[in-house]
């Protein structure tokens, strides 16, 4: 009996933590839609007076498509040079007969140390040497460059994995190792590239700490950093504003976390399992 | 067959793109960083070479003692309070019936998924002194006098932005945890309740010495990110109030970008690094053993 108390308040803590760590987006959500001063009287209690024009008005000064598009870029051009790089690199090291191999492993797991945040004064000055600043690779160069170390790492993993007589078999039909990498390898390993392309879009999704120092033109900001000067220069009065403009960066990743979770669970664990 | 696979020719360009990105992004620019450490530098150009200057003004400075202090805090909350509930939680859920766990699963990692800025700002509403939920519920329950200026109080601020922070990572380190209970072969856990094993005790004698690549796994990751905490700390408070919230690298920032000296805050950078290894090798030196093959 007492057991079976025990198991209904372990499973009603866990119930309301799960809806304590859903509970602020809708708070937001409701403050979205109420007048500056009801946002004061009012905090908590759905809106008196539903405001709809928070949206339009926030749109007025907030220019949520094009930090939108800016994020879109970003993420798909380092996912794509990541993938592409990175599957052709696992697939030299784990598949080819090299001598230095070993060594490269060794030399990417360096990447997987060295934090992002340490190299951005030479990173800041390096985009201005190669003429980069005011491009959108000045980002996405640094991105695919940091994410390279572990996409490589897992899809070695995966790659070893594979059996021989799958390169040996496509060799008597007539392909060369290009072929027989795109055409062959590169299909049976999507899964692992779809995991590799979840990841990478989730971390570049939501990257602050470069974007913010590196995309130094108003142009050229994603969504985390055109958000946060966004509320700088309205200040912290009009929360109804300010959370409009907050639900409307979330409902891109909302969206796709709705539909994707499983993947998105599956891909954000695949690192631990493997180490 | 053969041939194709050890020619030099494609071997190199499989090889060269990838490895010519990572060196040139990621490796090269420690180097440019520890000399840079060692100039005078304005953003643009050497104005000169002041041997360990930087480095003394840094270490003199109350600012830089300060933001390791800070950091030093997050990263204790992290060890001691967020990962044992992550830990916690992952063995509780384990033991749930799917829909819950699915629910639970679903909504715990939800706010790892939404952008630092959201969940930062949304903090900043939570910590709002007139009408911010957690002033709010104290009054609501009698406790006036708890109430106050949380982010602008020099005693709280730190431990607001770590609970904002750990806050977000909870649910996704419970997730880690629970994949890695979820490979342990569950005979382990019927023969101990052959025994007469409980919970908890199955958990402290089974689960968690099993579990221990991947506690080493988040261990690093979640110290590591609690080290270089950045994002949450320019949006809630911009290191403010004056210099009593910033961490380690936001002080780097601080120093490079605000005041244009690149060459101090390249010697924190350096300075950074060398504490980053050194917590490295340290968690590496306590935790290393064979690794655990079921």
């Amino acid at each position: 009996m007492r057991q079976k108390i025990g198991d209904y308040l372990i499973k009603i803590v866990l119930f309301v933590l799960g809806c304590s760590f859903l509970f602020p987006l809708v708070w937001m959500l409701n403050l979205s839609f109420k007048s500056k001063s009801e946002v004061y009287n009012n905090p908590f209690g759905l809106p008196q007076e539903w405001v709809f024009s928070n949206y339009g008005e926030a749109l007025k000064t907030f220019d949520f498509f094009k930090y939108l598009n800016n994020s879109f870029i970003y993420t798909l051009g380092t996912a794509l040079i990541t993938i592409f790089l990175g599957s052709m690199l696992a697939y030299c090291v784990s598949r080819m007969q090299w001598r230095f191999a070993d060594h490269v492993i060794l030399y990417l797991t360096m990447g997987l140390i060295i934090p992002v945040q340490v190299v951005v004064i030479p990173l800041y000055m390096m985009i201005d040497t190669f003429g980069l600043k005011g491009s959108r690779m000045s980002l996405i160069l640094p991105y695919a460059s940091f994410a390279l170390a572990s996409c490589v790492l897992m899809l070695n993993a995966f790659f070893r994995g594979l059996p021989k007589e799958l390169e040996e078999a496509a060799s008597i039909d007539g392909c060369n190792v290009y072929q027989c990498f795109f055409q062959i390898i590169l299909p049976i390993v999507k899964p692992a590239l779809a995991t590799q392309f979840v990841l990478i879009f989730m971390s570049t999704w939501n990257e602050f700490f470069l974007a913010f120092i590196l995309a130094g033109k108003e142009s050229l900001r994603p969504l985390p950093v055109g958000l946060l000067s966004f509320f700088t220069s309205i200040g912290v009065s009009h929360w109804g504003l300010i959370g409009a403009a907050m639900i409307m960066c979330s409902i891109p990743t909302v969206i796709v976390y709705c539909f994707g979770n499983k993947q998105i669970e599956n891909s954000l664990t695949a690192g631990a399992v493997l180490k | 067959m053969e041939k194709h696979y050890r020619s030099k020719l494609s071997i190199f360009i499989f090889a060269f793109p990838g490895l010519l990105l990572f060196t040139v992004f990621t490796v090269y620019p420690i180097l440019p960083q520890i000399l840079i450490s060692f100039q005078k530098h304005d953003g643009f150009n050497n104005l000169g070479w002041v041997g360990f200057d930087n480095y003394i003004k840094v270490l003199n400075s109350t600012s830089f003692w300060r933001a390791n202090g800070n950091t030093l805090i997050i990263v204790l909350i992290s060890l001691l309070i967020a990962l044992p509930l992550s830990l916690l939680l992952a063995l509780v859920i384990d033991v749930q019936t799917p829909k819950i766990r699915n629910f639970f699963k679903f909504a715990s990692v939800f706010p790892a998924v939404l952008s630092v800025t959201v969940i930062s700002q949304m903090w900043v509403a939570m910590y709002e002194p007139q009408w911010g939920l957690i002033n709010s519920f104290l009054r609501s329950v009698g406790l006036e006098s708890w109430a106050h200026q949380w982010l602008t109080d020099k005693n709280t601020v730190v431990i607001c932005i770590a609970i904002a922070f750990l806050w977000q990572y909870i649910g996704l380190n419970a997730l880690l945890f629970y994949t890695g209970i979820k490979s342990i072969p569950k005979h382990y856990y019927e023969a101990a309740m052959i025994d007469g094993a409980n919970f908890f005790e199955a958990s402290f004698m089974i689960t968690i010495p099993l579990l221990r690549d991947i506690i080493k796994y988040v261990l690093v990751l979640s110290v590591l990110g609690s080290m270089s905490l950045f994002a949450h700390i320019r949006v809630m408070t911009a290191g403010g109030p004056g210099d009593l919230s910033r961490s380690v690298i936001y002080q780097m920032y601080y120093t490079a970008f605000s005041t244009s000296e690149f060459g101090v805050g390249s010697a924190i950078a350096v300075l950074f690094i060398i504490e980053c290894l050194f917590v490295t090798v340290l968690i590496n030196k306590f935790t290393t053993k064979e690794r655990i093959e079921f």
